[in-house]
């Protein structure tokens, strides 16, 4: 009876609370309604050569820089007195996010696009970046997306990904990064730590999620490679039929993932990439799938415990393959904006890229390459570790995975590797390959 | 006698037991809410151990990153103001047009049925759109769209009620002088109280749960109910706190046992009366 | 009476009238216009005719959705009003403590379908973990789940109609029933079935227009999981919506064809209920 009562008291506390928070918040969105008024009041007596009349509103992609894009946003407007907002989409969820965002009045100033299938639907609101002050920065042309002539897109960061791996674990296991050069120096390490996995207590990999909201590393990331290596084959950098060549390596590869992690197999549809960086981080597994974005999440582990390998599938000559390089961010501005806005947005991302707080906390804060002449020294390990293959003179795997046809299709394949793990038939594996083929033709043609 | 008596004991028996396993999976997301989240999935059905034991740490987090008590008040404040709202507007207008009939008042009324019927799919991007263009993407604002597309429902059940209303009382309040206004408000309305409760709770009851109109129609940068909180919540960044999760279902549900518990014979009493005339 | 009325028109009328233009009116008569264009954001809205609808119906995908959701409404329609008719039958014989019981199982029917929906599936999945499966890996066990998820969302509902329906019966029939020296089963299928028809009706079609519209607990619970064969119409509809570019204009046009659907079935129910009437 004793403990009902105090049951109830909380309960009462929790619903004063949630009443007070209600009326506190009240006031809060009107100060946020002003913000769109003020700048008229106040944008023209100081400065009549830049008047702050415009606004920033943008759509974020990448949900772990939420947090540093929010304090850098509030620092720009304390210094220029320009409203920033940063919305970050859920992930998995930017496209619908972005296009129920950008039919609102209000729509994102500032949003981003993939690369050429992304722009491929929005090029109708890409204002052109060509001669812009931000454009100027770039180290090399090809990190701006080009529609035609036309400068649709900029990239503004360059990231790696690979298999992260746990130095002290793999030495405790016997081994050192050296024994891996290919698949099958992969395959014997990995099976190995697996077959003593009781003795050392870690398994080889973390859980490969296929949550919807983290199936993303397989069904994109590691996919990337097959295509990789068949556009490669073929010499083009995009193709509306995929043969899939390589899809016997990418079974291979998600056969050893799949049966060499923490978890069973058939678990992997509730496990998502937070279950995984916890195995990391407890030190429950040896590897890890997953890029340099990760590293604020992982740096527990000790930067010098972290290191990067290549994602080796079983591919001739892989011995000289390195990790994953390049990007899928490019920063579009939306030409439907009114003119102030434009010109708020690229004043917002040129002092992001060029100014010292704004390059700090993309360098620093978020991790990030970023591919303009401003760029710092690197204090995330991981990129450090990835640019090593770079100075070997391994050649980077470029990211293909921008011209996957839709979301619709990694969807598809996503849900077949799920099904497929958990009852690994050859039957099952055809609808994988299914989903990869005749999905991919299905899809270009129905987004044509 | 006896032998009845013993049905009676055998079946309450038997009842407590299907009560309890009917609360059993509130009662199980309430225990998994104060363990740490990365043994929630693990082991779902296991009593908090010290190893497990995360206090009221899962709870500190819903509020604190992920604002939910922001999120229970602004779904307070949508749904009391549109069900007053929606209260108020429907049964004048149902009145109005029970009593006035013509052409245009049976149109309305037809009109206000047919749109009890159309799934929110059908309306769900426009409606948006609407709301977007004339800035009704607000906490207020959103009471208008749901006025607007609540109304079918209300009018409908208050139009039933008032055709059963004798229409000489109502005469004889004109007859003494009083405004159409003031009859209603003195005479009608007091007549109609069970069905402001009937409609009311029905209306409650969509809205407090309702997540898609919301989630299209709000401003999600500002204002955000708790259907679509703890839906972000559960999408979120590929990293999904389950600790926090649970303490936000459990939020979640806590108000709603509350209303219900402190008026249960009007809810229960309103479905049975409001299913009666739907 | 009605001359003093019609002034007062505007205060009576007008709000509600506004709203329903702006809430109902115009989004209806836009969505069906749009569902015959090609568009992004409706600025560029261009007409095509009835390709949209033509896509729509290839769609597998679609017509996949169609029958796994009639198949759902169907079997939710049978579990939840043969669970609620017993209960309202038992829950109506003397009995201690039969208020706190209906107080417990109508209760899950005010917590909202998100919420539901997490709720379930933090238990299926800790349940099907024992036998080394999950939720997502089969369509059946998203639609079982749906079906336990619904069952114990809406039997209380319809429970507290039966049970109305059942005190409204009236008592004189029952006892001329008993002294004719019926059998418990036969009063119950011959007098109490019969009498509690107008209920039934309105329950089954509550349960199916509700299986037929349902979208948050899909949402929250399967999310289309495994390769959207778990997704029913209402999520299909808004995932084409919005999950694909350049399919704007189908999910638009799929949004029709389900409301017709809907439609459909509540004009069945209005001349099922109508023809009932006329007999009592």
């Amino acid at each position: 009876m004793k403990k009902r009562k105090v049951f109830s008291l909380l309960l009462a506390a929790a619903m004063a609370a949630g009443v007070m928070a209600g009326c506190g918040n009240e006031e809060a969105p009107s100060t946020g309604g002003d913000s769109t008024e003020t700048p008229d009041e106040e944008g023209t007596p100081d400065d009549s050569e830049k008047p702050a009349d415009g606004k920033v509103y943008y759509l974020n992609f990448k949900p772990e820089a939420d947090e540093y894009w929010q304090a850098l946003a509030e620092v720009y407007t304390e210094e220029t007195g320009v409203p920033v907002t940063v919305l970050t989409a859920a992930s998995g969820e930017y496209e619908k996010t972005l296009k129920s965002e950008m039919a609102k009045t209000d729509a994102p100033t500032l949003f981003q696009v993939n690369g050429p299938v992304g722009l491929a639907s929005w090029k109708d609101y890409c204002y052109d970046l060509t001669g812009s002050e931000i454009a100027g920065k770039l180290t090399d042309d090809s990190f701006a997306l080009m529609d035609g002539d036309k400068t649709a897109g900029i990239a503004y960061v360059i990231e790696n990904y690979g298999i992260i791996y746990n130095k002290a674990l793999l030495e405790e296991a016997g081994y050192s990064a050296e024994d891996i050069t290919n698949f099958d120096s992969f395959k014997k390490v990995v099976e190995d730590i697996t077959s003593r996995k009781e003795e050392l207590g870690f398994s080889a990999f973390t859980s490969p999620g296929m949550e919807s909201s983290s199936d993303w590393r397989f069904k994109t990331h590691l996919a990337n490679l097959p295509i990789y290596y068949e556009y490669k084959d073929e010499g083009i950098n995009t193709t509306d039929a995929i043969k899939g060549t390589y899809l016997d390596n990418y079974r291979q590869i998600w056969d050893l993932y799949i049966n060499n992690a923490t978890c069973e197999p058939t678990q992997i549809s509730t496990k998502t990439a937070d279950d995984a960086t916890a195995d990391f981080v407890t030190e429950e597994a040896v590897f890890y799938q997953n890029g340099t974005w990760e590293y604020n999440n992982i740096a527990d582990v000790g930067d010098e415990n972290l290191g990067i390998l290549p994602i080796y599938i079983g591919v001739e000559g892989e011995e000289n393959q390195g990790v994953c390089t390049g990007t899928e961010n490019y920063w579009c501005v939306n030409s439907k904006a009114s003119e102030e806005d434009i010109q708020a947005t690229l004043d917002f991302i040129d002092w992001c890229v060029s100014s010292e707080a704004g390059v700090n906390a993309m360098c620093k804060d978020m991790g990030f390459v970023i591919p303009f002449d401003t760029n710092l020294e690197s204090e995330n390990t991981l990129v450090n570790e990835a640019n090593k293959y770079m100075a070997e003179g391994k050649t980077p795997v470029t990211w293909v995975f921008s011209t996957m046809p839709s979301e619709e299709w990694k969807n598809g394949v996503g849900s077949a590797l799920t099904t497929y793990a958990a009852d690994q038939t050859d039957a099952n594996w055809e609808l994988v390959v299914e989903a990869f083929v005749d999905g991919w033709a299905a899809e270009v043609a129905a987004t044509k | 006698m006896k032998w009845k008596n013993k049905v009676s004991v055998v079946g309450t028996g038997i009842f407590t037991l299907l009560g309890i396993a009917y609360i059993m999976p509130i009662l199980i997301v309430l225990m998994n809410s104060f363990k740490k989240k990365v043994y929630i999935n693990k082991e779902p059905f296991v009593l908090p151990t010290e190893k497990t034991w995360n206090g009221l740490e899962n709870y500190l987090t819903a509020i604190d990153k992920y604002e939910l008590l922001s999120s229970v008040g602004w779904t307070v404040f949508i749904t009391v103001g549109s069900v007053l709202v929606i209260l108020l507007c429907t049964s004048m207008c149902a009145w109005y047009i029970t009593r006035v009939q013509g052409r245009f008042t049976r149109g309305l009324y037809l009109l206000c049925v047919f749109s009890m019927v159309v799934p929110f799919q059908m309306v769900m991007f426009t409606l948006s759109l609407v709301a977007d263009r004339t800035r009704l993407n607000t906490p207020w604002g959103i009471i208008i769209i749901y006025l607007g597309f609540g109304a079918g429902l209300a009018v409908f059940m208050f139009c039933g009620f008032v055709k059963s209303i004798p229409l000489e009382i109502e005469e004889a309040a004109l007859m003494d002088g009083c405004t159409p206004l003031r009859t209603f408000f003195s005479v009608v309305l007091p007549i109609m109280k069970p069905t402001y409760i009937s409609v009311g709770i029905l209306e409650t009851m969509w809205i407090w749960n309702d997540f898609l109109l919301p989630y299209l129609v709000l401003d999600l940068n500002k204002y955000k109910t708790i259907s679509i909180a703890i839906q972000y919540m559960k999408g979120s960044y590929g990293r999904v706190d389950m600790g926090a999760v649970m303490a936000a279902l459990i939020i979640a549900v806590i108000p709603v046992i509350i209303f219900y518990l402190s008026c249960q014979k009007h809810i229960i009493k309103g479905v049975a009366a409001g299913a009666v005339k739907g | 009476m009605e001359k003093a009325m019609k002034r007062y028109m505007p205060i009576f009328v007008l709000p509600t009238l506004c709203a329903f233009i702006l809430g109902f009116v115009i989004p209806f008569v836009m969505g069906v216009g749009l569902s015959f264009c090609e568009f992004t954001t409706v600025t560029d809205a261009r007409f095509v005719g009835l390709s949209n609808y033509v896509r729509a119906f290839q769609d597998t995908v679609f017509r996949h959705s169609f029958w796994y959701t009639a198949l759902f409404a169907v079997v939710s329609l049978v579990v939840i009003n043969v669970f609620a008719f017993a209960l309202a039958l038992a829950l109506t014989q003397k009995m201690r403590g039969t208020n706190i019981f209906r107080t417990i199982f109508f209760m899950p029917n005010l917590i909202g379908g998100i919420v539901l929906g997490y709720i379930w599936q933090l238990i299926f999945t800790g349940v099907l973990e024992k036998y080394n499966t999950a939720l997502g890996l089969n369509e059946w066990y998203g639609f079982a789940g749906l079906i336990i998820l619904v069952s114990w969302q809406q039997i209380g509902y319809m429970m507290i109609i039966y049970i109305a329906g059942l005190q409204s019966i009236p008592g004189d029939v029952m006892e001329a029933a008993q002294i004719d020296g019926a059998t418990r089963l036969r009063r119950l299928f011959l007098v109490t079935i019969p009498m509690m028809m107008p209920s039934i009706t309105i329950c089954m079609f509550l349960s199916v227009t509700n299986g037929f519209k349902l979208f948050d607990q899909n949402l929250s619970l399967t999310a289309g999981e495994p390769s959207k064969m778990s997704e029913m119409m209402a999520l299909n509809i808004f995932n084409t919506f919005y999950g694909r570019t350049g399919w704007e204009g189908v999910g638009q046009a799929k949004a029709v064809i389900f409301f017709v659907i809907v439609v459909g079935i509540g004009l069945i129910q209005l001349r099922l209920t109508r023809s009932k009437e006329v007999q009592q």
